[in-house]
Parts: structure tokens; C-alpha cells; sequence
């Protein structure tokens, strides 16, 4: 068979449109895009809540009660799920798409319902529009339109005009025969046939197109979020580019609320504009009867009145509305800029977001008013070279940009690298214990599936890895590359690590991967991935003129990689439209930051200790002492000016964050007894701040309404009292192990009780419950607790010492601890708790119930109002 | 010009190539079913009648024997492969689609089999359907939408739909929409064979009823003989798309072209068609109507005249309006028309034979 080629012909037939025929789509671009900047300018201006009630408006007059009631609840849900203005964008392309799809849709279907040749020739087109993939007409239209809405509305319009123009058809063509004849034997003319006749029998069906137009559109203005599109696609996109699941089932709920609500109300619409819809709902009202409530809908006089007053308000307050806000936060001293104006440009690349907001945070807290716009690479180069912006800090040099170097090289300049260890490469999770470089890769394809995650196939660094890296290594032959995606090869590496199943993957760096994965980058001892290239800012010619300071701390600006990648990270579990607060969020966490990039002179001082200016991270287990000593602390911490976030943790990490500097404080460790298999590896990298609790004691106890059992020896021979049980906690916990192995054997009990596994509120319930029905119980408890303050129990006597010997609770702190705090390591060392104490802290916690832990101790201060003093003496 | 409407042998054929078979037909090449067979339909093949003004003429045929597709040439909703239709004089087969139409909103129109009327409408603005498309001013077409309404009897329903009226009722709103216009000529395509038997003999003496006052030129399509006969004053009776017979009912029912027509009148009650003038006999001495007995007419019914018989000592004498003996009807006569038997009487071996006279003196 001879080669067709069709795809020559294609790119050619492209070539030629985008030659000779701009102007039309140049006109197609401005009417689309200002249909769209007309309705969307509408739908944003109103407070959300008045257009929801506008819109439930709408469904109260079109359906009735109940729906104007969901209606407002969906939309205000939307609201608060701060989506908001991205529902509004998709339903303004929905909406804009769908009326020019029904100006096309309606007379095609008519006249393809006239004709058999032209419904012919339509049916098979159809077909096309609708199962041609969205990509191959999403990426041309961007070719045609560029990005933005347009190319999103002539997608959204390919997909949606289908069953518009089979419905219009279907819907002309079934109305009975008879009545067209007897409108024809009237000598009605054919135009009037259709007009009087046919059009309105056919209307139901037409509308049911127009509500299919409506919902395909929908469906596809998600997949349009990826041509930059916007709105509630893009920020699926975002979240599947993310893996952000939560955002993108927020956003897939709020694509699904603007669904119904369309569906229903185009429904409804579509019986009350048709003679027909309105006679049947007519009839099914009076058949119906029953409470006239639910479906009472007012008359249509009623709702547009309600619907203008609404608008009007909604008007109102938007003009008032954008003459507020716009509040300045720049501190004296340091305000440089005074507010000039500095406009950055960006690649939406992780590094490019995430150093371009960073330099955009740090300008306005130096009081200049930045501007920060997304362009692809090509433009960007363009506008800086043309100075229509004046800096960008994503510039791949010498290789990956050359290309733009070469071309707009003269009139740009070069601020630096600011980011030096750029690298391709393939990553393993460090769980793979013995690979490390491309070459222990070699004979390990069963490991790995013989297979090697990529990346989109048309990227870089795929060609390079087929054609370079695979053969140098030999890997070739062993291993197959999964083209990809790379939010599908991020959503299998986060599988495989969370299973900790082998994997390889293509990566990159800086990549914020690295910071939320321990992952290993594979060596490549040949060098076949090539040198890496450094991260460049590039300003406009003149910038450093214009703006000698910023020029100066821009040439100054370094990150390192794990900085980097902490803010990528930030940035990317922020969401879209959050960069600024995410970055905001970081340089809370790196507060030296702001002054490494933009020093200035002075500083600033505050009435809190100067080492409070640095958040502490405390670590907790969810264990109740802990529990009441952390938000204690927190409590009296935050009086004196210090912050603290608070992270549950497992005791292991605990260890290792503490020994590596990530946490600083932990205050319950369990010494020199429970935890002594943590605290010993990591001893020389902790700071142990001494007991504020003693003494610390595991055991068995009974409720004292049993009789004769004291110790554990009196549990011999008693089975059949306690049903010859011992509630225990969780499996695998110390404390369990120690009561199996040593504690019941010790006592000859390992025989006649069974422990039951479970957890602590299991347990806790099971206590309360035999408690109160006064049943004799035995379970595992340990002290301190809440329980013994709560009900009165028996701590069983243990004669043979097979608990071993009792632990204090220590507060432990990370090796820099001291120095970087001296005055709360001196506070902490100070510190001690009473039994009494610590067992009226934890039931009024437990009382108060979770989530209420702050009042429980603010309450619990207010009764014991010498402990503030004692913890952080003056 | 007496002539309202004129049928001058009119061809109808779907398929490919019609003007060729209408050829062959023309010549006897071919008939009907070598051209089906060839994939060539003749709904209606070579028919002519004239229709004067103020007649009904009915078109009777079963399904399929090309009777609807004969009718909507009347009115030009389907072009004649060949052929003539002329309408008050004018050759409608000439007109443009415009003049049609102008000819059809004015002058023509037309009652459905399935009522067809419209259910995104009301009941009045069905009936004035037909007026809207002519151009009539709200008010007015509104106005003579419910006089036609009321004709029909329908009075108070004006503001019902459609769906909410029986069957009987939805046909007297299709039959007030073609009233409405005024039209001169009423087509009706088995208008009445879609309702119940008792409701469509209401509709029938209704139709008669307003015929008498609103003396319309009516071509009825029917497949019913009863119908027919009850209704028509001329039939055309049509069989594989020609017209096999045309003439009165009581033409058809005792002289029947062939026995295809034959065939069809069995089932007809004829004591209902049939008249005076029908079953006599026509040789008169002149003297039988000298004594003071009864007299019919030649209109006088069938039954009407089986009761006179039934009185009256001899046959009874017909006149005509200038009181001149016109006919006489034996009783021998009537029983044989009943049975369709119109031989003489037989004789009989044994004395029951006098039976006859017996009864006869009595």
C-alpha cells in the first residue's frame, strides 16, 4: 500500500488557513472573546450570594419552591467552596458557547429536516464533530484563536452543535404528517408551515437539544480548561496537574451543581416556552394536586421583578464594591519602591510560579507594585525583549532557550543564575535499596515491570532518554518508556510509593516532588542527560538602570534546591489563584528570606522575645497527655508571642524530625523505658529538656467495685469473673507487647486471660460501659489518665516487677534547640506537672471533646491561673 | 359555467420515469401490476368527473385504489402526472405554487381522516386556522371561527384544546376550520371513518343537515358503500386507480358496471337508498292513481313505501308533481328490490300457491 499522506496534507492545509486566512478567525477570536468578556464582566460583577438568589429566583419561577431553595444552597455551597469565580467563567463560556451553538445549530437542523440531501451530507459531519478527539481540534484552535476562551468556546462548540442539530431535525421530522398536510391544504405558506406548525410541535424536542448543547458543553469546558481556558476546567486541570484530589472533587462537584441547575432549568424552560410543555404541565398540575407549596411557582410578572430588583442591588453593590478595598500592608522603613510599578512575566513552569511570586511578595513588601503575567516562552521573550515587561526569572540557559538567546539575546539582559542544579534525570523512590545509578538499573527489569514511567511523549527529555540515555546504558533492550503524562507518571509514582512498590520515573529538578517523596536521583556516570542549565532572570535592556536596587538584588538572588522545592510544594498544595498566599505561607516558615533577597537597612523589633519570631514545629501523639501538655503550651506560648504549629505524628518521625532539625519540640517522650528504641539511635542529635511529669506508670486496672483484686496476682484463677479477658489497646503498641510476653507469663495469667486487641477509645468505651453497668472489667491503662480522675479504678499491684521499671515523661528537643531558643529551653527545663494536675487537664479536654482542645485548656487555665507564671516566668 | 369542479383524465403515478408509464398506460401497453412490478406505482389512473355546484360526490373505493391521492390533486397538495383539474374554470394543474396556495386558502379546503387538527392550539384557534392564513383581522376571523364553531354545533367549546374533546367532537372542529374559510369547495377524506359507528351516523345526518343550508360543492373520499349512498348524490366508485362507475346510489345499486361493484352493493341496506322511482314499473295504463288511496312520488323512500303497500288494496301508483302516473310498484316488486331479485314470480304445485292472492284480497 502506497503512504497517503494525509497528515502532510493536514499540516499544509494548517499552514495555508493560518497564512492567508487570519483575518476570519481574527474575527471569529473577537466576536467569541468579547461575547465572553461581555457575559462573564455580568456574571462577576454581583456579590455571589445576590446572583445565587438571582438564580434561585429563576428556579423558583421555573420549578417551583424546593428548586429555588436547592438552587440557592448549591450556588451559595459553591461559594463557600470558594470557586466562585471560576464557576462563573464556565458558565459564561457554557453560556456563550451554547447561544452561538444554537445560532448554528437551529437552522442547520431545519434545513436538514427539509431536505434528505442535506441531512445526508449533516449526519456523517455530525459524527466527525462529536468522536474526532477533543485534543486534535483543542490544539489547532489554540494555532487559529491562541489561548484563552476562544479556542475553549470553538472546542466546546465543535463537541456541543452535534445534538442541536439532530434534535432541531428529529424534532421537525416527527411532527405528525397530517398537520403539515392540513397547514399546506390551508395554502399556508412553507415558511409559515414551519414557523406556526412545525417549530413549535418540535420545540420540546428542541429544547431537549438545546439541554443536551448545554450539558456536552459543560463536559467539555473542563476539557478546554487546558488550552487556558480557565474556570472550573482549569482549575481541574490544575488539581489533576497536582494531584490534588480534594480540589479537583471540589471543583468536580461545583461543574456538577452548574450542571444540574442548567439541566433542570432548561428543562423547566423547556415546557414553559412550548404550547405543548405548558398544556401537559398544565394537566399534570391538576391531576397532581396535594400541597401546593412545593410547587408553587410564581407568575412570570413576579419573577422578573424579583429577578431586576435583585440585579439592581447586585449592580449597586458592585459599583460601591470595586471602589473599596485595595488596602496598603507596606511596612515604613522599608519601602523601598514607593510604589512603582514593576511587571514580572512568567512561564507557568513550577520554578517559574514559584520564584516569580516569591520576587512579587518580596517587591510589594518592599513597596513596589508589581504586576505578574503568564505567558508561554515564545511571548514571553518577545515582551521582554520589546520591554513590555520588565523582568522574568525563568530563563533556561545556555541550552534549552538558546534559541530565544540568539534571537532576542541583544536586547535583553542578563541578571544571573539564581538557580544552579538544574538536572534531568530518573528517580527512584529511596526505598530502593540498591539502585543509585542508571547502571544498577541493568538486569533489574523484573523489578521494576520492565517498565520506566515518562512523561508526555512530544518532551525534551523522552527523545533524550530513548534515544541517548537508554542506549549508553543498554537499557534499551530490558526497559519499555510509558509515554505519558506528567500528572499521570506523579499519580503513579505517588501509588507505587504509598504501596512502596518499585518504580522509575522520569524526573526533574527542581521538582517539588523531591520534597514530598524521599526519592533518589539515579547517577549517570556517563553523563548522557548532558549538562544541566541554570536558571536565568533576564530583564529588559535599561532595568537595572531604571531600577538600580532591584536589579542589584536580583543579580544577588540564589535559592537553593530544597528552598525551591519547599515553595513549589507550597505552592502547589495552595491551588491556582493561591500562589501569593502560599508563598506568603512559606516565607512564614523561612522568615530570613524576605531580607536575604531584599536587604535594607533597618529591622524591625516587637515586644514578643526575639526568638519568637521563628514558628515552633511541635510534634504530638495522639495520646491524651500529650494532647493536654502541647495545647498547654501552645496556650501559654502564644501569650508570650510565640507561634506554634502543631503536627501529629507517629513516634518514629517524630525521632527522626526532631534528630534532622525539621521539628523542635516533642513533649512526650516516654524515658528511659518505652521509647528507648527511638531516643537511643538519635541521642546525639536530640536535646533532651528534662521530666515534667513523674512517675510515668503502665498497668492492669480494675474498677475498685471489684472486690479482692489488688494486684496482678489476685487475677489468678479469676477468669470467669473478668469473662477471661483483658481489654487491651492497640496491637503492637509497647505496652501490649510487654503485657503478653512478659507481664501475664510473669503471673501464670498468659493461659487462663486472652488480651483483646482494640484501640484506646475502644477500650475507654468498653470501660465506661462495664462501669456504669457496674460489671467487674480489666484493662490495660497507664498513668497518667483522665480515667483515673474520672472513675475509681484499681492500678494492679505488680509484686514481680514485669512492667520493668517506671518511665518519666520528658520533653525532648531537636540539637539546636537551646540556642535558638534559650529562654524556652530555660521555661521548659523549669516546668512540672502534678498527677492532679495533668488529670483534670485531660478530662476537661475529654469532656470538652475533640476539636474544642483550645477552650478546654483556656478553661482549665482560668482555674488554675498559677500556671501560666509557673510555665513562662517574667 | 355550471361546472364548479372538473377531473379530465387525470394520472397519478410515484416511481421512477411516471410521464413513460402514464405512456404506456395510455396505450394499454401495460397495466397496473406489470408496473409495480417494475417499481412504478399508478395511484390513480385515467379519471375524469365533473362535480356540479351544491352536489356531494362521493368517491368510494377500498384502501389503496388510489382514492386520497385522486383527492389531493383536487386541491393540488399532490401534482397530476397528467391531466387535467379545473377549478371554476381554472386550470389549477397551471398555477403557480403561490396562486395554488392562494386558490387553497380561499377557495378550497379540506377535512382529515385523523382530524389533524392542531394540539398547540385551541379549539378557536383551530377553526380559524384557515382565516389567519388568509390574512383576516384577529377580531373578525375570531368572530366567524365561533360561527362556524356553533354551526357545528360546538358552541361554549371554543376555548377547550384538542386534547381534551372526544373523537366526535375533535372532527366538528376540523370540519368548522374548513367551514370558516367559506370555502366553495369541501374536500373530505373519510372524515368519519375514524370515529364509532353511531357517532359517525350523527356526523353524517349533520353533514346532510348543513348541506341543505350551506349548499357547499363537497367531494367525500369514503371507503364505506352505506356512507356513500347515505351521502352522495353521485358516487364514483374506484377500483386499482381508475374509476370503475360512476352515478346516483341508486344507479350503482341496480345497475352495478360489473360484478367488482356488484360485489360491494350486496352488504348495502337498500330499503334505505333505494326510492319509489327506482323499483317501479314504468308501464302505466294511466288510470291507477282515479281511485283515493295513497300515491307516492318517485322520491318517496323504500320503507315509506313498503308501509303504503302494506295498506293499500293494489300496487301503489307514483306521480309525478303534475299528478300524471309516472310508475306503479306491485308488492311483488318491493319484496323482489329487498331480496335483489327482480325476476317474476315462480309457480307453486300444490294450492298454497293462491297463498299470494289470499293475502293479497285481504
Amino acid at each position: 500500500m502506497p503512504r497517503i499522506p494525509l497528515g502532510a496534507w493536514v499540516n499544509s492545509a494548517v499552514d495555508w488557513l493560518l497564512a492567508n486566512v487570519t483575518w476570519l478567525f481574527d474575527f471569529f477570536k473577537a466576536v467569541f472573546t468579547g461575547a465572553y468578556d461581555g457575559v462573564n464582566a455580568v456574571l462577576q460583577a454581583p456579590e455571589p450570594l445576590l446572583l445565587a438568589g438571582i438564580f434561585a429566583v429563576i428556579a423558583f419561577w421555573l420549578r417551583g419552591t424546593v428548586a429555588g431553595v436547592l438552587t440557592f444552597v448549591g450556588f451559595a455551597f459553591i461559594d463557600s467552596l470558594e470557586l466562585w469565580g471560576d464557576s462563573m467563567v464556565t458558565l459564561s463560556l457554557v453560556i456563550v458557547a451554547t447561544v452561538i451553538a444554537l445560532v448554528i445549530a437551529v437552522p442547520v437542523g431545519i434545513w436538514a429536516a427539509r431536505s434528505d440531501r442535506v441531512s445526508a451530507f449533516v449526519r456523517p459531519v455530525l459524527d466527525f464533530m462529536q468522536t474526532l478527539p477533543a485534543m486534535i481540534y483543542l490544539i489547532p484552535a489554540i494555532l487559529f484563536f491562541g489561548t484563552g476562551s476562544a479556542p475553549g468556546i470553538v472546542a466546546t462548540l465543535i463537541f456541543a452543535l452535534a445534538p442541536g442539530v439532530r434534535m432541531t431535525e428529529l424534532g421537525i421530522r416527527q411532527v405528525d404528517k397530517d398537520l403539515v398536510e392540513a397547514a399546506e391544504a390551508f395554502g399556508t405558506t412553507p415558511r409559515n408551515t414551519l414557523l406556526r406548525v412545525q417549530l413549535p410541535l418540535a420545540l420540546p424536542t428542541v429544547m431537549a437539544g438545546v439541554n443536551q448543547v448545554i450539558m456536552l458543553g459543560l463536559s467539555m469546558a473542563a476539557i478546554a480548561g487546558m488550552v487556558g481556558t480557565g474556570g472550573l476546567g482549569g482549575a481541574v486541570i490544575e488539581a489533576i496537574g497536582q494531584l490534588n484530589v480534594g480540589l479537583g472533587a471540589e471543583s468536580g462537584l461545583a461543574i456538577v451543581i452548574l450542571a444540574i441547575y442548567l439541566d433542570r432549568m432548561t428543562s423547566a424552560l423547556g415546557t414553559q416556552v412550548s404550547p405543548l410543555g405548558r398544556r401537559a404541565a398544565a394537566k399534570a398540575r391538576v391531576a397532581q394536586g396535594g400541597l401546593k407549596i412545593w410547587s408553587y411557582r410564581p407568575r412570570p410578572q413576579v419573577a422578573v421583578i424579583g429577578v431586576v430588583v435583585l440585579a439592581l442591588v447586585a449592580g449597586g453593590m458592585g459599583i460601591f464594591g470595586g471602589a473599596a478595598g485595595g488596602t496598603d500592608t507596606t511596612a515604613d522603613g522599608k519601602d523601598v519602591g514607593k510604589g512603582e510599578k514593576i511587571s514580572i512575566g512568567y512561564i507557568p513552569w513550577d520554578e517559574g510560579v514559584a520564584s516569580t511570586f516569591l520576587w512579587k511578595e518580596v517587591l510589594e513588601q518592599r513597596g513596589f507594585e508589581v504586576e505578574a503575567t503568564q505567558f508561554d516562552a515564545g511571548p514571553l521573550y518577545t515582551a521582554l525583549a520589546q520591554g513590555n515587561i520588565d523582568f522574568q526569572t525563568d530563563s533556561w540557559l545556555p541550552t534549552t532557550h538558546a534559541e530565544y538567546w540568539k534571537k532576542y539575546g541583544d536586547r535583553l539582559e542578563d541578571l544571573g543564575t539564581w538557580y544552579e542544579e538544574t538536572s534531568l534525570e530518573l528517580a527512584v523512590p529511596a526505598y530502593m535499596e540498591d539502585v543509585d545509578s542508571l547502571e544498577d538499573l541493568k538486569g533489574k527489569a523484573a523489578a521494576f515491570g520492565g517498565e520506566i514511567t515518562g512523561i508526555e511523549s512530544s518532551a525534551g527529555m523522552m527523545g533524550l532518554l530513548k534515544d541517548k540515555v537508554m542506549p549508553e546504558y543498554g537499557l534499551d533492550e530490558e526497559y519499555k518508556v510509558v509515554d505519558s503524562s506528567t500528572p499521570a507518571m506523579l499519580a503513579e509514582l505517588k501509588r507505587a510509593y504509598s504501596k512502596q512498590e518499585p518504580v522509575v520515573v522520569t524526573l526533574w529538578s527542581p521538582h517539588w516532588a523531591y520534597s514530598d517523596y524521599d526519592l533518589k536521583k539515579l547517577k549517570d556516570p556517563k553523563g548522557t542527560w548532558g549538562e544541566g542549565d541554570g536558571v536565568h532572570s533576564l530583564a529588559r535592556k535599561d532595568f537595572t538602570a531604571d531600577h538600580p536596587t532591584v536589579g542589584k538584588w536580583l543579580k544577588d538572588f540564589s535559592m537553593t534546591e530544597e528552598e525551591l522545592t519547599s515553595l513549589e510544594a507550597e505552592i502547589n498544595k495552595a491551588g491556582k489563584g493561591k500562589q501569593q498566599e502560599a508563598v506568603r505561607a512559606w516565607l512564614k516558615d523561612n522568615p530570613d528570606v524576605v531580607d536575604k533577597l531584599a536587604p535594607v537597612r533597618s529591622s524591625g523589633s516587637g515586644d514578643a522575645p526575639a526568638e519568637a519570631k521563628r514558628p515552633l514545629d511541635v510534634a504530638w501523639f495522639p495520646w491524651e497527655e500529650d494532647v493536654a501538655i502541647t495545647y498547654l503550651w501552645k496556650n501559654v506560648l502564644e501569650r508570650r508571642g510565640y507561634t506554634l504549629n502543631l503536627k501529629q505524628m507517629d513516634v518514629g518521625p517524630v525521632y527522626t524530625g526532631l534528630a534532622t532539625g525539621d521539628l523542635d519540640l516533642n513533649f512526650d517522650a516516654w524515658l528511659p523505658h518505652s521509647q528507648k528504641n527511638f531516643y537511643e539511635p538519635n541521642k546525639d542529635k536530640l536535646t533532651d529538656l528534662g521530666t515534667w511529669y513523674e512517675p510515668v506508670s503502665l498497668e492492669v486496672s480494675v474498677p475498685s467495685y471489684v472486690k479482692g483484686v489488688k494486684s496482678l496476682e489476685d487475677l489468678k484463677g479469676k477468669a470467669d469473673l473478668f469473662d477471661g479477658r483483658i481489654v487491651g489497646i492497640e496491637p503492637g503498641t509497647g505496652q501490649m507487647d510487654l503485657l503478653k510476653n512478659k507481664v501475664l507469663p510473669a503471673y501464670g495469667l498468659d493461659g487462663e486471660y486472652k488480651v483483646v486487641d482494640g484501640s484506646s477509645p475502644a477500650m475507654l468505651a468498653e470501660l465506661k460501659r462495664a462501669y456504669a453497668k457496674k460489671e467487674p472489667i480489666a484493662v490495660t491503662l497507664w498513668s497518667p489518665h483522665w480515667s483515673y480522675s474520672e472513675y475509681e479504678l484499681t492500678k494492679l499491684k505488680d509484686p514481680e516487677g514485669a512492667w520493668g521499671e517506671s518511665n518519666t515523661i520528658h520533653t525532648i528537643a531537636s540539637k539546636k534547640f537551646p540556642e535558638q531558643y534559650p529562654e524556652l529551653t530555660k521555661w521548659i527545663k523549669g516546668f512540672t506537672m502534678s498527677e492532679d494536675e495533668l488529670g483534670t487537664l485531660e478530662k476537661e479536654i475529654k469532656d470538652r471533646g475533640q476539636g474544642k482542645e483550645e477552650a478546654a485548656v483556656a478553661a482549665w487555665l482560668e482555674e488554675h491561673p498559677d500556671v501560666v507564671g509557673r510555665m513562662t516566668p517574667q | 359555467m355550471s361546472t364548479r369542479l372538473e377531473a379530465e383524465h387525470l394520472y397519478k403515478v410515484f416511481g421512477r420515469r411516471p410521464d413513460q408509464a402514464v405512456e404506456r398506460l395510455r396505450q394499454n401497453e401495460a397495466d397496473r401490476e406489470e408496473l409495480r412490478a417494475q417499481g412504478t406505482t399508478a395511484a390513480v389512473i385515467d379519471a375524469s368527473f365533473t362535480v356540479e355546484p351544491g352536489e356531494i360526490f362521493v368517491v368510494m373505493g377500498l384502501s389503496g385504489s388510489g382514492k386520497s391521492t385522486l383527492l389531493r390533486m383536487l386541491n393540488g397538495l399532490s401534482e397530476p402526472t397528467a391531466g387535467q383539474v379545473r377549478f371554476d374554470g381554472q386550470d389549477l394543474t397551471a398555477l403557480s405554487d403561490r396562486e395554488l396556495r392562494e386558490v387553497r386558502s380561499r377557495k378550497i379546503s379540506m377535512v382529515f381522516q385523523h382530524f389533524a387538527l392542531f394540539p398547540h392550539r385551541s379549539v378557536r384557534e383551530n377553526a380559524a386556522y384557515g382565516l389567519e392564513v388568509q390574512g383576516v383581522p384577529r377580531a373578525e376571523r375570531e368572530r366567524r371561527a365561533d360561527e362556524a364553531l356553533a354551526l357545528c354545533g360546538l358552541a361554549g367549546w371554543e376555548h377547550s384544546w384538542p386534547d381534551e374533546l372526544s373523537g366526535g367532537m375533535q372532527q366538528r372542529v376540523g370540519l368548522a376550520r374548513a367551514l370558516a374559510t367559506d370555502a366553495d369547495l369541501l374536500l373530505m377524506d373519510e372524515s368519519f371513518s375514524a370515529l364509532d359507528p353511531l357517532i359517525r351516523r350523527d356526523m353524517q345526518d349533520q353533514l346532510v343537515e348543513l348541506q341543505k343550508k350551506l349548499k357547499k360543492t363537497i367531494v367525500f373520499i369514503t371507503h364505506d358503500l352505506n356512507e356513500a349512498m347515505r351521502l352522495g348524490d353521485r358516487i364514483a366508485v374506484m377500483r386499482d386507480g381508475r374509476i370503475v362507475q360512476i352515478g346516483t346510489a341508486q344507479d350503482i345499486l341496480i345497475r352495478p358496471a360489473n360484478d367488482y361493484v356488484a360485489s360491494f352493493t350486496q352488504d348495502v341496506d337498500r330499503s334505505r337508498v333505494l326510492t319509489a322511482g327506482a323499483v317501479m314499473e314504468r308501464e302505466v295504463r294511466g288510470d291507477e292513481a282515479d281511485c283515493t288511496c295513497e300515491t307516492a312520488t318517485a322520491q318517496t323512500p323504500f320503507t315509506d313505501l313498503c308501509a303504503m303497500s302494506a295498506r293499500a288494496a293494489h300496487p301503489v301508483a307514483v306521480i309525478d308533481g303534475g299528478g300524471e302516473v309516472i310508475g306503479v310498484v306491485p308488492r311483488q316488486r318491493l319484496v323482489g328490490f329487498l331480496g335483489d331479485e327482480e325476476g317474476a314470480p315462480g309457480t307453486c304445485d300444490s294450492s298454497r300457491g293462491e297463498g299470494g292472492k289470499v293475502l293479497a284480497r285481504a
